[in-house]
């Protein structure tokens, strides 16, 4: 929805139909057909505007009064595309400086700053001028505000990967989770920066382990930090189940009395992994699995017990499986 | 936070005037940010009316005449490869009335949603130009696999994968698609959490994820997903619904990933896994005083939360509404009849 607060445009107040250096353009009114669906009753100054953005784009006219007039047109409608791709037309035609389009855009988009459209053309204009100097520090603005705005980190990781900027963004990552170990746009940052820089290797994979296991012990219930767990025991040889220092402290969380259930069902994948794979840990048996998930479904996450109940029989079904399998 | 407008009944009565308000009567002016998508507005007011089971409080000489609006916003250029919807009249003028003009080109999402409509409107797309859009496709997909919204001007992302897969569905035509190129892309989008991003290495998101997954169903790929994938999208979605659905973890509840996450389910048929009697709650706290549903609690409602709590509180089998369609997002009775439709096509 449109917001209300003013621009630094002086001309806004007066309709284009009643500015002399118009006069020479005949505005079109725009056909709706007879009979409208889902209409917006338009203000006087939209439909103004639009009567003129119209008479233009029919002239295809490329002039500073036309630049002006696509900055109302955005003002009354940031979300038209086609507005910003005609802008674009006419920068590209008038040669301007395409600096002073980023300081435009961007106030723009501290406006409005979940706007699809808005960040495109932030991204057009960053790709022209191949100058992705300003593009941290404004995702760094709109990101102080919502920490978990998409269309930034979109826009964010796009400049880091094209302009190679990974220098400082793993702190800057570090920042963000300790001021909120929940947001999980920064822990999916966290792994973007990794896997776009060192790899994980199994000095990094170590490193990270201590690092998430620390943040886990901080919050234990805290999705963002367990997944992202999960997604580093993928990259070891040692799958889920295997690296000694997430069992033990799994183990030791459980001992303590913790039954959140990301950790309940950790475990429950550890023995499934176990009772799949082959593996010998006689913490990690099927009997566990399922002692675990009547823990959740009676207790600890009541809400999606069916689920658990599926992995019951999906446990005892790779038994059976498993047992024909032997006796052959 | 007062609980002074919470309305726990279900109002089906006032949903139906909402949408048709929507339908029928003019927005506000502060609507004008929606200005260029009209056709997915009314996409979710018909929609809406269609789960209602009330399209019939739409009279057939008003059905008549929105089918004609949306013909109306049918752009056919086989030139330029434009061809499809219009989201809007905007640029339109009596005198480029049915001619090709520029920037008068056709945006993917408004296609799905024109194309949807009429079939919701029960009109047999007879004046669609189905080669036309098919054709059209093609000039939008990205080499990673991915399509942007129109020929140009416009981002790319998961959204506009899935209008190309129901397109390419509801015409019964997947030649202007690379298929292979697309499941490429959604695969790579995969996140180390098992949920699925806009784009590789976004984060999952239930929006994405939803999108993603009913392309791969539509274009019966979900077998591409190895067992490890699949057993942890299912896990990542479940883990979504915490008394409402949130889009990501950590974020609060939000009434239209009741239809985003539990339509993705549907789809893995997982759905069950969370079945129980008072998940409607959530939605039905969002419902508005005069119709329609809001984001959250105490919010104003718009029509696209609105359409999509009544699709998530159809996934709860609640209030006697139609059966979702979750591929497409349109109700099953729907689909019947886009398969009536496309037996004609043979």
């Amino acid at each position: 929805m449109s917001d209300c607060s003013s621009d630094e445009n002086e001309n806004d107040t007066i309709l284009y139909r009643d500015r002399p250096e118009w006069k020479d353009v005949t505005p079109l009114k725009q056909d709706d057909g007879d009979e409208p669906v889902v209409a917006i009753d338009y203000t006087e100054a939209f439909e103004d505007c639009y009567d003129y953005f119209r008479a233009i784009l029919k002239k295809k006219e490329i002039s500073e009064r036309a630049l002006e007039l696509t900055k109302t047109a955005a003002q009354l409608n940031s979300a038209n595309y086609t507005v910003w791709q005609y802008r674009r037309e006419i920068l590209k035609g008038l040669g301007k400086d395409l600096n002073e389009e980023l300081d435009y855009i961007q106030k723009v988009i501290l406006k409005h700053s979940k706007n699809y459209q808005v960040w495109h053309h932030r991204r057009i204009i960053v790709e022209w001028l191949q100058d992705a100097s300003k593009e941290k520090y404004l995702t760094e603005t709109v990101l102080a505000k919502d920490a978990k705005n998409y269309h930034a980190w979109q826009h964010r990781q796009w400049v880091i990967r094209t302009f190679k900027l990974f220098d400082g963004e793993l702190e800057y990552v570090d920042t963000l989770i300790s001021d909120d170990v929940r947001n999980n746009s920064a822990w999916n940052q966290r792994y973007f920066v990794i896997n776009n820089t060192t790899g994980f290797t199994d000095e990094v994979l170590d490193r990270e382990i201590d690092y998430t296991l620390n943040h886990i012990k901080t919050v234990t219930e805290n999705e963002s930090a367990w997944n992202y767990l999960r997604g580093l025991l993928l990259h070891g040889k040692e799958g889920l189940s295997n690296n000694k220092k997430v069992t033990d402290f799994c183990e030791e969380l459980y001992k303590s009395g913790n039954r959140s259930p990301f950790s309940l069902a950790v475990i429950v994948d550890m023995c499934f992994e176990q009772l799949n794979e082959g593996g010998g840990d006689s913490r990690y048996t099927p009997q566990r699995a399922k002692e675990l998930c009547e823990e959740l479904i009676n207790k600890y996450d009541i809400i999606r017990a069916n689920y658990w109940k599926h992995m019951i029989e999906m446990i005892d079904k790779t038994m059976k499986d498993e047992n024909i399998e032997s006796s052959n | 936070m007062s609980t002074e407008n919470v309305l726990l009944k279900f109002a089906p009565e006032m949903h139906k005037n909402y949408l048709l308000h929507i339908l029928n009567g003019k927005m506000p002016s502060y609507g004008s940010s929606l200005d260029t998508n009209r056709a997915v507005l009314m996409y979710f007011a018909v929609g809406g009316l269609d789960i209602l089971n009330s399209l019939d409080s739409i009279t057939d000489t008003r059905k008549k005449s929105i089918i004609d609006w949306i013909y109306s916003l049918q752009v056919i250029n086989e030139k330029d490869l434009t061809s499809g919807f219009q989201g809007s009249t905007n640029l339109n003028t009596i005198e480029n009335r049915g001619k090709n003009t520029l920037y008068k080109w056709a945006h993917i999402a408004n296609t799905y949603a024109c194309l949807s409509s009429l079939l919701m409107l029960r009109d047999n797309l007879e004046r669609v130009d189905r080669c036309a859009i098919i054709n059209s496709l093609k000039a939008l997909q990205l080499p990673n696999g991915s399509f942007k919204g129109a020929i140009d001007g416009v981002e790319s992302d998961m959204r506009f994968v899935f209008c190309a897969a129901a397109i390419s569905h509801i015409l019964n035509d997947w030649s202007g698609i690379d298929v292979e190129l697309m499941v490429d892309f959604i695969l790579n989008s995969i996140s180390y959490d098992g949920g699925i991003g806009q784009a590789p290495e976004l984060e999952s998101h239930c929006g994405s994820t939803f999108c993603a997954v009913a392309a791969l169903a539509l274009s019966e790929n979900l077998d591409r997903l190895t067992r490890a994938q699949f057993d942890n999208l299912r896990r990542w979605l479940l883990f979504r619904f915490d008394g409402g659905f949130n889009g990501r973890p950590n974020k609060p509840v939000d009434t239209c990933y009741s239809f985003w996450s539990g339509g993705a389910l549907k789809i893995l048929d997982a759905y069950d896994f969370i079945q129980q009697e008072n998940n409607h709650q959530y939605v039905l706290m969002t419902q508005d005083r005069r119709g329609g549903f809001a984001k959250w609690i105490n919010c104003v409602p718009d029509p696209m939360h609105s359409y999509l709590g009544l699709a998530g509180l159809s996934l709860m089998d609640f209030g006697g509404l139609n059966e979702m369609f979750c591929e497409l997002n349109i109700t099953k009775r729907t689909n019947e009849f886009l398969e009536e439709v496309q037996k004609t096509w043979m």
